[in-house]
């Protein structure tokens, strides 16, 4: 398999003081497609990120990051790879249109048009000092930036974090498109959500271990039997969590249950449900949906959350 | 960009201040000479300002100049401007956040550390030697001959002694977060350096008997760089650039 293209990390680590903030593991990303890096906070996602590019210097392990080692401080990695931060930090006085140029300086010439063509689709005003621009347009500057580079890899940390969900989709499908033309984006998020609908691959971070992705893939599996209801008035929750075992797994309190089907089809289990007279009368019902808090839970345990 | 068009703002302001300081004691040169006798009462009280006068008083125009623009004006404001300079270089990028974007992008960090360190030097020196420069004709003004050559190697001489004082808050700035702080605590220890210049019994610790009217008289006399002060304060110099690096190769944003 050629290396192009491709993002491997072996045995990375980085502590800070006494706190591993990334153990070691192996990952290979790409080529192409969209990985998403999933974890509660302080999970390491940023860190390790930012290990990948040397931005955080490695206190052991090997990355190689499109054919080439991270060596030294890193710089022929970068060249290799663009980059988006998860904090989105700016000079106010500064233009748009200037930062772009300063984003991508050491970059093709063409990067900058490149960029401003995507800002300006994105909606933002690049003549305007950024002093101006919400948290929303500062991420979606920082994002054109970074889409911008004619690289094979693209690292972006929270690339729609603060955005309205219309500029989410926005940016959601400009990653499609790049990973279409054989990008390889790995992006950290927090929306389980996104992440499912954008990314081929999806990993799990807990304090700086990567978690076993077929464990992943299980619970995931499970997200997608999963159905909650809330309940008009507060009920017994005894006696509806006895009523509801025949259907599989359930959590259940005086004004809420959530099943976890045990059936892969789910149309008999949901016809029996909802027509069982004896049960409370529902006033809300979401089936295949996992907040990422409770996915987090089934992943990490209460104290991931 | 942001912080280099700050930069030279700050330095045309600064460099400014330092021309008109220069002008204001250049044309008071006669008024200077014809009151000599009560500047010397006045500074009685404190023996180490009535030794500054004597000094002026025995090296005539060069000796008066070299302790306006050097001794008092170049190592007060130079020196907050080297402070400010050095402390805000990278310490300033941390505070705001953009740290993590200078790093990621596609250049060595010995590169990036190199371009601050000589944007903040340029900011501090320039005006420094191109405010100098200018002495000779202001003191043509006023009937004086000041040789370039002599204020141009004492500009060098005051650009090495502030570089050294540069260099410390550049370190401090490479290893924290905090450019207030780190310019503060770099500031106290400068004025307090200054301070003890003229107090008799310690005069001799102070840093700033380094670059002194002595200093210069020495130079324009001898017409040539005082290498015995000169290279110990430009080795010290390099090993703080020196120390900037290896703390910056560790750094994280």
């Amino acid at each position: 398999m050629t290396s192009q293209g491709t993002i491997e990390a072996h045995g990375l680590e980085r502590r800070f003081g006494s706190l591993r903030a990334v153990a070691p593991f192996r990952v290979t990303i790409g080529p192409g497609g969209i990985t998403g890096l999933l974890g509660p906070n302080g999970s390491g996602k940023s860190t390790f990120l930012r290990l990948l590019l040397g931005i955080v210097p490695r206190d052991a392990g090997a990355v190689r990051i499109d054919g080439v080692e991270l060596a030294g401080d890193g710089r022929a990695v970068r060249e290799r790879a663009a980059y988006a931060p998860g904090e989105v930090a700016l000079y106010g006085e500064m233009s748009g249109r200037a930062h772009l140029a300063w984003l991508l300086r050491g970059r093709e010439p063409s990067a900058t048009e490149r960029a401003a063509a995507l800002a300006r689709s994105l909606g933002l005003p690049l003549e305007k000092p950024v002093r101006g621009y919400s948290h929303g347009m500062k991420r979606m500057l920082l994002v054109s930036a970074a889409l911008a580079p004619e690289v094979r890899i693209r690292i972006l940390d929270e690339p729609t974090e603060g955005l309205d969900p219309s500029r989410r989709a926005q940016v959601l499908e400009l990653l499609a498109a790049d990973a279409r033309h054989g990008t390889t984006i790995l992006l950290s998020s927090h929306h389980l959500g996104e992440v499912e609908s954008t990314c081929d691959r999806m990993l799990f971070l807990r304090r700086g271990e990567l978690l076993d992705e077929s464990e992943a893939n299980l619970v995931r599996l499970r997200a997608t039997r999963t159905l909650r209801l809330r309940w008009s008035e507060p009920c017994d929750a005894e006696r509806v969590r006895e009523r509801l075992a025949r259907f599989g797994e359930v959590r259940c309190d005086e004004r809420s249950a959530t099943v976890f089907l045990r059936e892969e089809d789910p149309r008999r289990s949901l016809g029996e449900l909802l027509s069982d007279a004896s049960l409370p009368r529902p006033v809300d019902l979401a089936f295949g949906e996992l907040s990422l808090a409770e996915l987090y839970r089934e992943l990490y345990g209460a104290e991931g959350v | 960009m942001g912080r280099l068009r700050g930069l030279v703002l700050f330095s045309l302001g600064y460099g400014l201040v330092l021309e008109l300081l220069l002008v204001a004691a250049v044309l008071y040169w006669p008024d200077f000479l014809a009151n000599i006798d009560s500047i010397r009462n006045l500074s009685r009280p404190i023996p180490a300002l009535g030794e500054l006068v004597g000094q002026i008083e025995a090296t005539g125009v060069f000796g008066y100049v070299a302790g306006q623009h050097f001794f008092k004006a170049c190592n007060t404001l130079g020196t907050a401007a080297a402070v400010l300079f050095g402390a805000g270089a990278i310490a300033g990028e941390a505070q705001r956040g953009t740290l993590e974007i200078l790093l990621a992008r596609p250049f060595s960090r010995a590169r990036i550390l190199c371009e601050r360190y000589a944007a903040g030097f340029l900011a501090f020196a320039l005006p420094i030697f191109l405010t100098s420069a200018t002495i000779p004709r202001l003191a043509a003004r006023v009937g004086e001959e000041v040789a370039l050559a002599s204020v141009l190697l004492g500009a060098v001489h005051q650009m090495v002694f502030l570089g050294a004082i540069y260099g410390v808050a550049f370190l401090l700035s490479t290893l924290g977060s905090s450019p207030t702080r780190i310019a503060l605590a770099v500031l106290f220890g400068t004025t307090f350096s200054f301070a003890i210049y003229m107090v008799k019994v310690v005069t001799h610790w102070s840093l700033f008997r380094l670059c002194d009217i002595d200093d210069f008289v020495r130079i324009d006399r001898e017409r040539a760089l005082d290498w015995s002060v000169l290279l110990p304060l430009f080795l010290v110099g390099v090993l703080l650039h020196g120390a900037s690096h290896a703390a910056f190769r560790r750094r994280v944003p």
